[in-house]
């Protein structure tokens, strides 16, 4: 699994800590997200696209392997 | 929700250190048998509810924790109870080979041990997922 928070984060110019804050967990579970170590549950992955305003798909893509 | 879960935090480690600070004394007095069998028990049971309080704590604060660092303490908690099963399981078989060492392998080394393996597997997660 993909995902493009960081292109996200970097189209509202957020930190991982402002986008930790919005959604209410910690910068380093933000940080182990976006580096494909954890996959979130779809109601975290919805909060991040609701912060975002865009889609879930748009943030998080399938991988061949997955 | 932020508050809350310092506070839940704060008091899991508030009642883990009231544990070790009942505990580690309630030991010493036990082993040198200061007082007699009636107070002794009580003595005992002080660290008991001690650990019952801290692990309430550790409950809730387990709840209100993200999910990344419920599922680092849940692979924790896994490693610890694995390692222990295992441990007590080959201190069982090896006792009925007669072969046993109580001085580095008693119920007080075990929960040591238990502690050990748990942090063993907390350490191991959060490298997992780089927390």
């Amino acid at each position: 699994m993909k995902n493009t928070i960081k292109v996200e984060r970097a189209k509202k110019n957020w930190t991982q800590e402002d986008l930790a804050r919005q959604i209410g967990i910690s910068r380093q579970s933000i940080n182990s997200i976006e580096t494909g170590k954890f996959i979130p549950s779809t109601v975290l992955a919805l909060k991040m696209a609701k912060v975002f305003g865009v889609n879930v798909e748009s943030i998080f893509q399938l991988e061949n392997q997955d | 929700m932020e508050q809350s879960k310092k506070i839940a935090n704060r008091n899991s480690i508030i009642f883990a250190l009231i544990y070790g600070a009942t505990y580690l004394p309630a030991v010493w007095l036990l082993k040198h048998r200061v007082f007699g069998q009636p107070i002794s028990i009580i003595i005992a049971i002080v660290p008991i509810i001690a650990f019952s309080i801290f692990i309430f704590k550790l409950i809730k604060a387990f709840s209100v924790m993200d999910e990344v660092k419920q599922r680092v303490q849940l692979e924790a908690v896994v490693i610890g109870f694995s390692l222990t099963a295992m441990l007590v399981m080959i201190l069982f078989l090896l006792s009925l080979c007669d072969i046993s060492n109580p001085g580095w392998f008693g119920y007080a080394n075990l929960l040591g041990y238990c502690w050990l393996f748990y942090f063993v597997g907390w350490f191991i997660s959060k490298k997992k997922y780089g927390i």
